[in-house]
């Protein structure tokens, strides 16, 4: 189990973070002031997640484009599984109506009242 | 959620291939963006395409309750952490000596915003974002980097709110203390006058 002293002062670390984050309010955010203004390593920590936070931002804002590949890859196996889809759909349909056709050449399936020509609905 | 993605992602989810391949070219860019955030740049072309398979896979399950753009960071996020799993239980709560700081840059902090960025730093930015656990690290991108709310991350990685505030928290700290590491040994290099 982590030692108490050291759990305290990941806890300030972390508490200063969200108050450089803009996280803290109230009586959250006052106590955080406290501890900046009294310690000069505080208020040094402070400043370091202040510019560290604006260096996430702003790489995080630099435009990123995905490599050609990956976006070739994707959109053309979306097609051969489409493809595939609908071969699938069409092959089992054309099977299902030789079936059907073949069972009823046999004569093993009696006529239905929506199958028969005369008087369906 | 955008109108545009909604009608895409349903069409897609018919089996439009045509409908997909525009969401690909739409938001390409943030997945493969966010790959690279969470795993570096070896893994992430590989995760950006074990994305794109499980949205077409799993795209007729989007029923458009949250926005697109959500649905694809929560794949985006299983994907990449599925890869960093065997990482998820180190724990970084720890530091050495003396509380972590960063050196300003050279020339002061006038313009933060460009001065911030050197090739150096950046370096230093994406291995100290290697050394923090992979679920802290997730919070960490989409929210100061991707600049989500809380809300949106807890509904992307699946947890409570709270524990998504708290796992964004961690990683600020770990990031911090990683990246004085990495600032440290070439500010020895470079601090003197």
């Amino acid at each position: 189990m982590m030692p108490t002293a050291e759990q305290e002062r990941w806890e300030v670390l972390e508490r200063i973070g969200a108050y450089a984050a803009g996280e803290l309010e109230g009586e959250e955010a006052r106590e955080a002031e406290r501890l900046i203004f009294e310690r000069a390593d505080y208020r040094r920590l402070a400043e370091s997640y202040a510019r560290m936070l604006v260096m996430l931002n702003t790489l995080g804002n630099e435009p990123v484009e995905a490599p050609e590949v990956v976006i070739s890859f994707a959109v053309r196996r979306a097609y051969v599984s489409a493809f595939m889809r609908g071969a699938e759909v069409f092959l089992g349909s054309l099977g299902r109506s030789y079936l059907d056709a073949f069972v009823y050449y046999l004569g093993l399936r009696p006529k239905t009242a929506r199958e028969s020509y005369g008087g369906g609905i | 959620m955008s109108a545009g993605d909604r009608n895409l992602a349903l069409r897609a989810a018919r089996g439009d291939a045509g409908a997909f391949s525009a969401l690909v070219q739409e938001h390409s860019g943030l997945v493969y963006r966010v790959s690279l955030r969470v795993l570096g740049a070896r893994d992430a072309q590989d995760a950006s395409q074990e994305v794109w398979i499980r949205v077409w896979r799993n795209i007729k399950n989007f029923r458009g309750d949250s926005a697109f753009t959500t649905w694809l960071y929560r794949i985006t996020m299983n994907t990449c952490l599925s890869v960093r799993q065997k990482e998820s239980r180190r724990d970084e709560r720890h530091y050495d000596g003396e509380v972590p700081f960063l050196a300003e840059p050279a020339g002061g902090d006038a313009d933060p915003e460009t001065s911030a960025l050197n090739s150096e730093r950046r370096e230093e930015m994406e291995a100290a974002l290697g050394y923090i656990r992979p679920d802290h690290r997730a919070a960490l991108v989409l929210r100061h980097m991707e600049g989500l709310s809380y809300a949106e991350i807890a509904e992307v990685l699946d947890v409570p709110d709270g524990t998504a505030k708290g796992w964004v928290s961690r990683g600020r700290a770990a990031m911090l203390v990683a990246l004085s590491k990495e600032n440290g040994g070439r500010k020895t290099d470079g601090a003197a006058p």
